[in-house]
């Protein structure tokens, strides 16, 4: 497939990466020095240039593309250059980041001729609070409209003798309903047959029905009690994205944001939130609204350093949960470093959601788990499959498992006397280097 | 050297930023334009075979004025944005003024006094209701039609009028429009104000169309045989614009219980926001109605004080049944909007209802209402910031926008909400403190608290107040001077302060 990628930037660059290899991909930028080390570390080709322009996009070969990403990070341009994308081109499908919720509203009423906006304000949201309703879950991803979730729990060191850690998976109590993908150990992927099991430190991949997540993190975490106090330090767009959502799910929210005007247009367009005009790393402050009594805190401010700061102070104060929206990806060590529980990086998500699309035109959603070692694949069974009508126990073990089948938009989660029939939707995990051969086969 | 005085006259004259020239030029032709309204008393008298002449030459001195007016300031037609308070202010003193000179040109013993003849035409004007007159069934009709016609203009308005019909008034209207239309925030009805003063003028006359239709199918179905053609257009005149005036010395108790009932439902309608009206009608929004929050507070308060005053009349054994519903509820409603009708002379009730009464006339109808006072909306606002200000005293650092009708407040609209209201109960406390210390020099039996109703009933464009002021009496047994403090509160009442008094401050007539 020959793509066109508008933007070489800390998303762009994630993009290449994940696509170069099976992909022809030419990248623009306005900025060469963006340029250089990309065409070298990839066999891309790249155009310096404005990319929101005709004959840049012409030059870049758009006539024969089959694909643009526009991800630079300017809204307009990226939309401009897919709009002259699809008038240059009728055939060539379009994706777009934007940071304006506006123009993903717009998009989602058709109002706007591409094949994709993603947004990583609203990509955050989504990250931060799937992590809040599954406390312990490192990253949860949704398929098939939230019928199907994938959930990657750290099983803590001290975890001791347990219903399902530590025995053999044949005889664990797995919740109904949810299958375990895979079991990461230091730096490898143990696959879950029936004799292995969990142990106190391992990552765990789980596919199942929320539900059956839910039941998870209760397995892995204790019984924690539902979040109910949450503070969202930073009321700049991701921070504004973030608690709408929280306060969509009835959690109460409170915001700290240090400027006055934007404190108080965020008091206005969100009635339900508690905004205070403080920087949040004043002790008094700090002490006066209780802060270190909240469950969580997310620290969505622009600055890296401050997150890091007040994210310190504020697990000196006793907040029990701690995620920071990070801004460079060098960040995320120093946070865990720190102590912080989840790091998010909106450009990365940003990216897997761009990626997800680049896929086979059948996928609906790729989901990037584990830097890239694995994707999850939503794929349609085509009828001339040779795996059609096959029962799940026949099906070969090369490092995929099939988690859900949607089935007449119903999810299924499949046992071994199931078969697959042809027009199934079915949920794959499986190793990043296999993907294209499930793709195939399927 | 230029001497220090002379130095001084020469900044003051180079620094009045007020173009006193444009603002006259305008209000001479507005009171030129007023002088057509004489023709309708003028009508009505001819046609209960009175004299007309007194209109017509109040007309012709009105007319003549204008005119002069106008022709003094020629070449100064442009008025500005700064210039809009004293057009206002003035305009409204000068309807008052010359729409005193029927009462005297009548020669008609009651108005003979030019205090009495301003304060009865203020009184219209402003849609107060409070008289001066003991005896008013005396009047003849014309003259009588004439009050309740001064009080139908001044209610919706007289210069939103003219910029509903003025080709003139097309630009700069906006500072005119919110001077004069009651409430903190103006809803505008249409893109532009003319539109929106044309749609305001559009409703008041439907529903004054319709009250008067009302009324005399009453007379001709023989429900109310009290009822006349007459008195339903003069009522309707008056329940509109939350007057009160009526041709009948017993206000609305000459009439049946249908008559009241119905005048009930109209006075509180013309205490609801105009906007919401016109959604209703012309758009059929039934629901914007009722998702007002000002709109839903008004009617609870109905309901609340109209139930206190029922129970306290049923209580002390005043009246029963219906009679005490009927009457409970239009007094409350008559007072709440500010109408100042009677149907039972409340005078007589309980120190319980009074005090009820009295607290009533600073509530007020809605903003965008004819009704005058401090109105629900202000207070509304006033309450939540009073509950912000609590949750700040301990959480200082909260950012809590106040929220009408689910919509944010700014803070310079609440600013001035707040100022108004202290203003509106300092003018209150100083007026009521005037009556009191002019009642004493002049020797005439008035009490605190008759002096405090009456202060609070012309302030708040009301109409009646206790004692011999009551629904059934007169203010004529004020000295002059208590009726030209209280003409001034009128004045400020109706033109909500704020445009008045600014012409009184220096930032004002400095550039």
């Amino acid at each position: 497939m020959k793509i066109v990628v508008i933007g070489a930037g800390q998303v762009g660059s994630t993009v290449v990466e994940a696509l170069h290899d099976e992909h022809e991909l030419t990248v623009i930028d306005l900025d060469g020095s963006r340029l250089g080390p990309l065409s070298y570390r990839h066999d891309v080709s790249t155009i310096e240039g404005n990319g929101a322009t005709r004959s840049v996009l012409l030059e870049a070969g758009i006539k024969e593309a089959d694909l643009l990403i526009a991800c630079s990070s300017r809204d307009e341009p990226n939309l401009i250059a897919a709009m002259l994308a699809k008038k240059l081109n009728p055939d060539v499908r379009a994706v777009v980041r934007a940071t304006e919720v506006e123009y993903l509203e717009a998009w989602h009423e058709r109002q706007l001729d591409v094949d994709l906006v993603v947004s990583s304000e609203i990509e955050t949201a989504y990250a931060v609070s799937r992590t809040l309703g599954v406390p312990a879950a490192r990253q949860t991803d949704v398929f098939a409209e939230g019928q199907v979730q994938i959930v990657e729990f750290d099983v803590e060191q001290t975890a001791g003798d347990h219903a399902v850690i530590g025995r053999p998976l044949r005889e664990a109590r797995i919740p109904a309903d949810s299958k375990v993908a895979s079991i990461i150990r230091g730096d490898s992927a143990v696959v879950p047959r029936g004799d292995q099991s969990i142990q106190p430190g391992d990552r765990v991949i789980v596919i199942g029905s929320p539900r059956a997540a839910q039941e998870w993190s209760s397995i892995i975490a204790g019984d924690r009690p539902r979040l109910d106090d949450v503070v969202v330090y930073g009321a700049g767009r991701i921070g504004v994205a973030v608690a709408e959502h929280l306060l969509r799910q009835g959690i109460r929210v409170r915001m700290i944001e240090s400027d006055r005007d934007r404190a108080r247009l965020v008091a206005e367009k969100l009635p339900d939130a508690r905004v205070f005009n403080a920087t949040g790393i004043d002790p008094d402050f700090l002490e006066r609204e209780r802060i270190g009594q909240s469950r969580a805190a997310i620290f969505a401010m622009r600055d890296d350093a401050k997150n890091h700061y007040a994210a310190t102070l504020a697990r000196i104060h006793g907040v029990g949960f701690t995620i920071a929206i990070v801004h460079e990806p060098i960040s995320i060590e120093v946070f865990e470093q720190a102590g912080v529980d989840v790091a998010v990086n909106p450009r990365q998500l940003t990216a897997e959601e761009l990626v997800r699309f680049a896929h086979d035109p059948r996928t609906q959603q790729v989901a990037m788990l584990e830097g890239d070692r694995y994707e999850v694949l939503d794929v349609t069974v085509r009828p001339e499959s040779r795996l059609v009508n096959t029962r799940f126990r026949d099906l070969p073990m090369t490092g995929s498992l099939i988690g859900a089948i949607v089935r007449e938009g119903k999810a299924i989660f499949p046992h071994g006397e199931d078969v697959l029939l042809p027009g199934d939707r079915v949920i794959v995990f499986t190793e990043a280097r296999r993907a294209a051969e499930v793709e195939q086969a399927l | 050297m230029i001497s220090r005085a002379r130095l001084r006259r020469a900044v003051r004259r180079e620094t009045i930023g007020v173009d006193v020239g444009a603002a006259l030029n305008l209000v001479g032709a507005l009171v030129k334009y007023l002088s057509l309204a004489f023709l309708f008393p003028a009508a009505i008298a001819l046609g209960y075979g009175e004299s007309p002449w007194p209109f017509v030459a109040a007309g012709a001195i009105t007319a003549a004025s204008g005119l002069a007016l106008e022709l003094a300031t020629r070449g100064k037609e442009t008025v500005r944005a700064r210039e809009g308070f004293l057009v206002v202010a003035l305009t409204w003193a000068c309807a008052a003024g010359f729409g005193a000179l029927p009462y005297l040109l009548a020669g008609e013993s009651q108005l003979a006094n030019p205090a009495n003849a301003f304060f009865e035409s203020m009184s219209g004007f402003t849609t107060t209701g409070s008289s001066v007159l003991t005896d008013i069934e005396a009047l003849p009709r014309g003259v009588l039609m004439w009050r309740q016609f001064t009080q139908w203009l001044g209610g919706m308005g007289i210069i939103v009028l003219a910029l509903a019909v003025l080709p003139r008034l097309r630009v700069g209207g906006r500072q005119l429009f919110e001077s004069e239309v009651p409430g903190p925030e103006v809803g505008q009805l249409a893109a532009s104000i003319r539109e929106t003063a044309r749609r305001l003028w559009i409703v008041y006359i439907a529903l004054t169309g319709t009250l008067a239709a009302l009324l005399f199918g009453y007379a001709v179905a023989g429900v109310d045989d009290r009822m006349s053609l007459y008195d339903a257009v003069a009522h309707a005149f008056t329940t509109m614009p939350t007057g009160g005036f009526s041709p009948q010395a017993e206000s609305l108790g000459a009439f049946g219980g249908a008559t009241q009932w119905t005048v009930i439902v109209f006075m509180l309608v013309a205490g609801t926001n105009f906007a919401l009206l016109y959604a209703l009608f012309a758009r059929g929004r039934g629901r914007a109605l009722l998702r007002d929050e000002e709109l839903r507070v008004y009617l609870g308060l109905v309901v609340l004080v109209s139930s206190v005053i029922v129970a306290e009349l049923v209580a002390e054994g005043i009246l029963e049944g219906e009679a005490a519903a009927r009457h409970g509820l239009f007094q409350a409603v008559s007072i709440l909007t500010t109408t100042g009708y009677a149907s039972v002379d409340f005078n007589e009730w309980t120190a319980l209802a009074a005090v009820a009464i009295v607290g009533l006339m600073f509530l007020g109808g809605s903003a965008g209402s004819t009704a005058g006072s401090i109105k629900v909306v202000r207070h509304l606002l006033i309450g939540k910031s009073l509950r912000r200000e609590l949750d700040l005293a301990v959480h200082p650092e909260v950012v809590a926008p106040l929220r009408f009708s689910a919509r944010p407040v700014d803070e310079k609209t609440l600013r001035a909400v707040v100022a108004f209201v202290l203003l509106y109960v300092g003018l209150f406390a100083a007026g009521a403190l005037a009556l009191t210390i002019d009642a004493a020099i002049e020797n005439r039996a008035v009490s605190p608290f008759e002096a405090i109703a009456a202060a609070a009933t012309t302030l708040g464009n009301v109409g009646p107040a206790f004692g011999f002021a009551g629904p059934f009496g007169s203010f004529e047994p004020f000295s002059n001077f208590s009726k030209a403090v209280m003409i001034v509160l009128m004045w400020l009442g109706r033109l909500e302060i704020v445009p008045v008094l600014v012409l009184f401050t220096r930032r004002y007539w400095r550039t």
